[in-house]
């Protein structure tokens, strides 16, 4: 995927790419270059001051101190000025960029928010946060560090360069002559040392890896007394990694003085060509003097220009990877015409829909379901059980009906209307999918409860736990809908978040619910509380369950049973028995395995 | 605080000098040479202005021998300066990662001989994040520290030589420099309060995406993408002021640190020129001393920053010493049965609890378990039999009593097996020498032979972070191939069956069962299956563990477990 993208956008494009998401990022920036250029004014006063004071004020014998006094006025005035310059620049680069960073990261987590559940589940869920916060980081470290550096620097050279042109071009000529080379070294030595960090990054990385795998394995370690040749592994991960670094840091450490170096010998070449011009020439002590002070500062960028290299590499490297972001489509895309669902009650219902992932990368993953050419009506209010072996498209089915993902082909219609004509809004308003394992936010009962419904008032949270029955375990709770339920309801019992959630999908007050059974086993009070909640809830809704139990199953108004893909079964629990097709067989292996202890 | 903050960084460096005192001190050596260079550079420009320049434009003399003296100065300081400046930052980069790789070792060392209960309490991502990152940022402050001791001796030494040259104006600047000084300091603090707020707001912004992107099947079963949008929104705009904050301050202090010494040198200008026409003073010193003085703007500043980096790098130290400081618990205390006991297991008086303060989940326990069966753990949710399982494995350790276990050891393949994102091979042998022979038996018993053939590397197959190239059911097989292939003659299975269908378990026992090397296996059953196949059920309930006995007898005598049996077949009787 990296090697793809880098074809696509070459570092160059990448930047403009940037620009265009975020138009913050470059608005006013040739205002902000010109203050740049100015605030670079104040390093050129000493060596302009120089020049004059020799050349008009330090005659030898006649010293005029007024008219250095005068010119020292200016030149403080000049600096007072530039700095004003410079502080306007700086604040506006950073203004600036701090708020196209805020709309690439707006824009950045509205489109994650948006992404299909199979690129959520594609992705690392790290990985996804790390493309809003670090990667988004690497270039605030530019603009605020490396970007301010190259704008001040950039300035600098250019500056220091025009004064040097108009003092006397042959010296600037012998000048830039003399350094030209250095543009060769530093980019001879630039590519090894970008190499090198991406290397030392490269390091990092497997370095983190292995040893947050030896944390996170440290107890089966323990278990088998292995615990030796995995930390081996993780110290040899670490030497590459000091390693690496420390060659990153030795060749940084030789291109960092290379300006100076150059310097000193671009200095005796202007010395050198200036003795031999002679005021003959037309050339003046104090200019050459100056000359000398405005070389050392002509070449003084350059050891920031090398600690900026890498800058810029992260930078790129970030942006190149959040765009990748912005490029992958959204999950099912929005209608254009949205058409309404009628009133009351809804029927679901499936035509010719055939599903496969994008791509299926291994087949021995037998959670990757695929269907093939499934047709299903259900009524309004009728109870459905989707039974059938893991894989056998159970959950895909559940997403279609929910437009969590859309079939590849054929059409899933609710209340007669394709899914793809249905408002977002309207569709999560009449159907609820409460998934196997709940998510819940860090936060009270309360906030998870209106964060499905932001118009429950706290009597109607209240009523809705009435409903499913679960008032006395809302009493229970010593702070009620103010109970913190703690990180994704770790504070809460797996059977709890459960009813939390039941709750949740209540006071939505759907007609439409779609039901992934959960399989954690629960304390029996909790289980008891479950089935009587799931019950209350599913009274005079469309129900769409996937059943991991039988017993669920067998109280459907409808069973369909499937097998890799395709329908097998359907009909009520006890036509499918006395079919004594796979369904029977399935309950009669289920009702053995249960039912194996009894003494009877 | 001055003083605190000044002890706390003498300790810090302490600490992490004695770790590697030589790269470091070959850093200051290098610092050194520059600094010296630096002060001598300023010499040499003198030289060039007085020597060269000023007798060529007026007095016309051309002196050959002056400008090879000045070049051989010049260059000769300016390389042996260079020099100077490699040897620093490359030491400083060889003293700071040599400390972090002996930092994060000691961790890794450390940890890695702590106990599970001891890992239990502690987040993975915490114990990375200080192995990796803490280690690193205690270390950081010795990349800069070589620079900022050079910047001492250059102040020193550049005190000296403006002195030298010129008694009056050497005094002015000596007095401006600590002002000065003082200035980056008091700014630099300033700064760093509106950088530490950005950074918590950051923090506060991670936290929050990382939340909603965890709870994005939520987000999108409810609509909420738009509320979503504007909740993070606030909390990024939030960052984005405190940011936009920090760089209003700095783009203050950038203007300022930039403007001020400038001033003073147009000022020493104005002074040296009064200097220069009472002859006190050559036109080539006064350039020098001006040279000189701009040389001294860049490391100033670079003081202040360093001086704003001791505190993040002991607060880095300080994480490190955390974990390093904590006592190693006390290792397991399993005794052997000779291989002869036919016992192969026995829990004598045992009483556990995971914190001192907490009631014990276990309380007296007792009873053993005869070589040769095949045991069933029955008990409801909670109830304690994972921890009962990692008492005779040995990764807990009973507060009191005692726990048995015969020669050979045992293996416990845990609930939710953890795979290494290595191969499958090493997944089996973790690392040790396994037979060949001894491998396929274990594939065969956990009935993975067939799946694993059918891999295109077979064994050799890399199975991913955390085995996610492979199903939930075959994870729990390799896991039990695992053990069965560690050798040891119990085996204890928490749950471990679970996601295989009843047929494949009963195949799997009945394997595991058949092997002569493993002699007894505990198993917690979670479904009436399972008991079946067992010869005996140990039965946990209430902190107590009810003596050994045949699922019949219990039956009989046993009301609560006859009521956690029926309520194993309450889906049944519900249909």
């Amino acid at each position: 995927m990296n090697t793809d993208l880098e074809q696509r956008f070459p570092s160059a494009r990448i930047i403009g790419r940037g620009v265009t998401v975020a138009p913050a990022l470059k608005s006013g920036i040739g205002l902000t270059f010109v203050l740049a250029l100015f605030g670079t004014g104040a390093r050129l006063v000493i060596p302009v001051l120089i020049q004059q004071s020799i050349d008009h004020g330090l005659q030898p014998g006649r010293v005029d101190i007024d008219y250095i006094i005068r010119l020292c006025l200016i030149g403080s005035l000049c600096v007072v000025l530039s700095s004003v310059c410079l502080r306007e620049a700086t604040r506006r680069l950073g203004t600036r960029s701090e708020s196209g960073l805020f709309a690439l990261r707006s824009q950045l987590f509205d489109h994650i928010h948006r992404l299909s559940l199979e690129e959520h589940n594609k992705e690392k869920r790290g990985a996804l946060v790390s493309r809003v916060t670090s990667d988004i980081e690497t270039l605030t470290q530019f603009f605020s560090w490396g970007g301010l550096g190259l704008l001040l620097d950039g300035s600098q050279m250019i500056a220091v360069a025009a004064v040097m042109l108009a003092y006397d071009w042959r010296l600037a000529l012998v000048a830039f002559v003399t350094s030209a080379p250095l543009v060769i070294v530093l980019r001879y030595v630039q590519s090894r040392l970008v190499r090198a960090h991406n290397l030392s990054r490269e390091r990092n990385a497997d370095f983190l890896g292995s040893v947050s795998e030896l944390m996170a394995g440290a107890e089966t370690l323990h278990a088998y007394d292995a615990e030796q040749p995995m930390i081996d592994a993780v110290l040899v991960s670490m030497h590459n990694r000091k390693k690496s670094n420390i060659r990153a840091g030795v060749i940084g450490a030789f291109l960092f003085p290379s300006g100076e170096v150059f310097a000193v010998f671009t200095v005796m070449a202007v010395v050198g060509t200036g003795l031999l011009i002679g005021p003959s020439g037309g050339l003046t002590s104090g200019a050459l003097v100056g000359f000398v002070f405005l070389t050392y500062r002509f070449l003084e960028p350059i050891a920031e220009f090398t600690e900026i290299i890498d800058q810029v590499q992260s930078a790129v490297a970030g942006l190149r990877r959040v765009l990748g972001v912005l490029d992958t489509p959204v999950g099912p895309p929005q209608s254009q015409h949205p058409r309404p669902l009628p009133q009351g009650g809804l029927s679901v219902d499936l035509k010719d829909v055939s599903f496969a992932y994008g791509s299926r990368l291994d087949e021995t993953d037998d959670d990757a379901p695929v269907l093939h050419d499934i047709s299903l009506h259900i009524a309004p209010g009728q109870h459905v059980a989707l039974v059938g072996p893991s894989g056998s498209g159970k959950t895909t089915i559940a997403r279609l009906i929910a437009r969590l993902t859309d079939p590849t082909i054929g059409r899933v219609l609710i209340g007669g209307v394709a899914l793809t004509d249905v408002a977002n809004m309207e569709l999560r308003r009449r159907l609820i999918v409460v998934p196997q394992e709940p998510f819940l936010f860090a936060n009270s009962i309360e906030y998870n409860l209106q964060f499905a419904n932001p118009d429950a008032s706290e009597t109607d949270m209240i009523s809705s736990f009435a409903d499913l029955g679960l008032s006395d375990w809302l009493e229970s709770l010593p702070l009620g809908l103010g109970t913190q339920v703690g990180q994704r309801g770790s504070s809460l019992s797996a059977g709890e978040r459960q009813l939390v959630a039941l709750v949740r999908a209540s006071i939505v007050k759907p007609d439409v619910l779609v039901l992934d059974e959960a399989t954690s086993s629960v304390d029996s009070l909790t289980e008891v509380r479950i089935s009587r909640a799931l019950e209350r809830l599913a009274v005079g809704r469309t129900t769409i369950s996937i059943a991991h139990r039988l017993s669920t199953a067998s109280r459907a108004d409808r069973v369909i049973m499937l097998e890799n893909g395709r329908i097998v079964e359907d009909g009520s629990h006890l036509e499918l028995l006395a079919a004594g097709g796979k369904y029977a067989s399935l309950y009669e292996t289920w009702i053995n395995s249960t039912g194996s202890t009894t003494n009877e | 605080m001055e003083q605190s903050r000044f002890r706390l960084a003498i300790s810090l460096l302490r600490q992490l000098l004695k770790l590697h005192p030589r790269p470091f001190l070959i850093a200051v050596a290098g610092a050194s040479v520059y600094a010296v260079c630096t002060v001598a550079s300023s010499f040499g420009l003198g030289y060039v202005v007085d020597e060269v320049i000023i007798p060529r434009f007026q007095s016309d003399i051309v002196n050959g021998q002056t400008f090879v003296t000045a070049s051989f100065i010049v260059i000769g300081v300016g390389l042996l300066r260079a020099v100077g400046v490699v040897f620093r930052r490359s030491y400083a980069g060889i003293s700071h990662w040599s400390t972090s790789e002996s930092l994060s070792t000691q961790i890794i060392k450390h940890t890695m001989r702590q106990s599970t209960t001891w890992h239990q309490q502690h987040m993975t991502g915490d114990l990375v994040a200080r192995v990796g990152v803490d280690s690193d940022t205690a270390a950081s402050i010795l990349g800069p520290l070589p620079f900022s001791t050079s910047v001492i001796l250059l102040v020193v030494l550049t005190s000296v030589w403006l002195v030298v040259i010129d008694i009056p104006l050497g005094l002015l600047a000596v007095t401006i420099i600590p002002l000065l000084f003082a200035l980056n300091i008091g700014y630099q603090r300033r700064i760093d309060r509106h950088f530490d707020s950005a950074q918590k707001a950051l923090g506060d912004f991670s936290e929050a995406v990382h939340e909603s992107f965890d709870g994005v099947m939520v987000v999108k079963a409810f609509g909420a993408e738009d509320r979503e949008h504007l909740r993070l929104g606030g909390i990024s705009s939030k960052l984005r002021d405190a940011r936009i904050n920090a760089v209003k301050a700095r783009a203050i202090f950038e203007a300022f640190v930039d403007g001020t010494p400038s001033l003073v040198n147009v000022a020493l200008i104005a002074y040296g020129a009064i200097r220069v026409r009472n002859g006190d003073l050559s036109i080539g010193e006064l350039s020098s001393f001006i040279y000189l003085f701009t040389l001294l703007v860049f490391p100033l500043r670079i003081i202040g920053y360093l001086l704003s980096e001791i505190p993040h790098s002991s607060s880095g130290f300080k994480r490190v010493r955390e974990i390093l400081d904590e006592p190693l618990d006390a290792q397991s205390m399993i005794v052997t049965l000779p291989q002869d006991s036919n016992i192969a297991v026995e829990i004598h008086d045992a009483t556990f609890s995971y914190a001192e303060s907490d009631a014990p989940i276990f309380s007296q326990v007792n009873f053993s378990v005869p070589v040769g069966s095949t045991v069933a753990v029955v008990g409801e949710t909670g109830s304690g039999k994972s921890t009962l399982l990692k008492l005779i494995a040995g990764l807990l350790r009973p507060q009191v009593g005692s726990v048995h276990v015969l020669q050979g050891g045992s293996a416990l393949v845990f609930q939710e097996p953890f795979l290494f994102s290595g191969s499958l091979h090493f997944n089996l042998t973790l690392g040790k020498s396994i037979h060949v022979p001894d491998i396929a038996r274990a594939l065969w018993a956990s009935v993975s032979e067939e799946f694993v053939s059918n891999l295109e590397n077979g064994i050799d197959t890399i199975v991913g972070e955390r085995g996610i190239s492979l199903s939930g059911g075959q994870r729990q097989r390799i896991a039990l191939a695992r053990a069965i292939a560690s050798g040891r003659t119990v085996l204890l299975l928490d749950d471990t069956t679970s996601a295989l269908d009843p047929a494949t378990e009963s195949m799997v026992l009945e394997r595991v069962s058949s092997l002569s090397d493993i002699t007894t296996t505990i198993v917690v059953a979670s479904r009436p299956t399972t008991v079946k196949i067992a010869d005996l059920v140990l039965f946990v309930h209430q902190g107590k563990v009810h003596e050994l006995a045949t699922h019949e007898t219990l039956m009989i005598n046993n009301q609560a477990y006859a009521n956690l049996m029926k309520s194993f077949e309450m889906d049944r009787k519900a249909s």
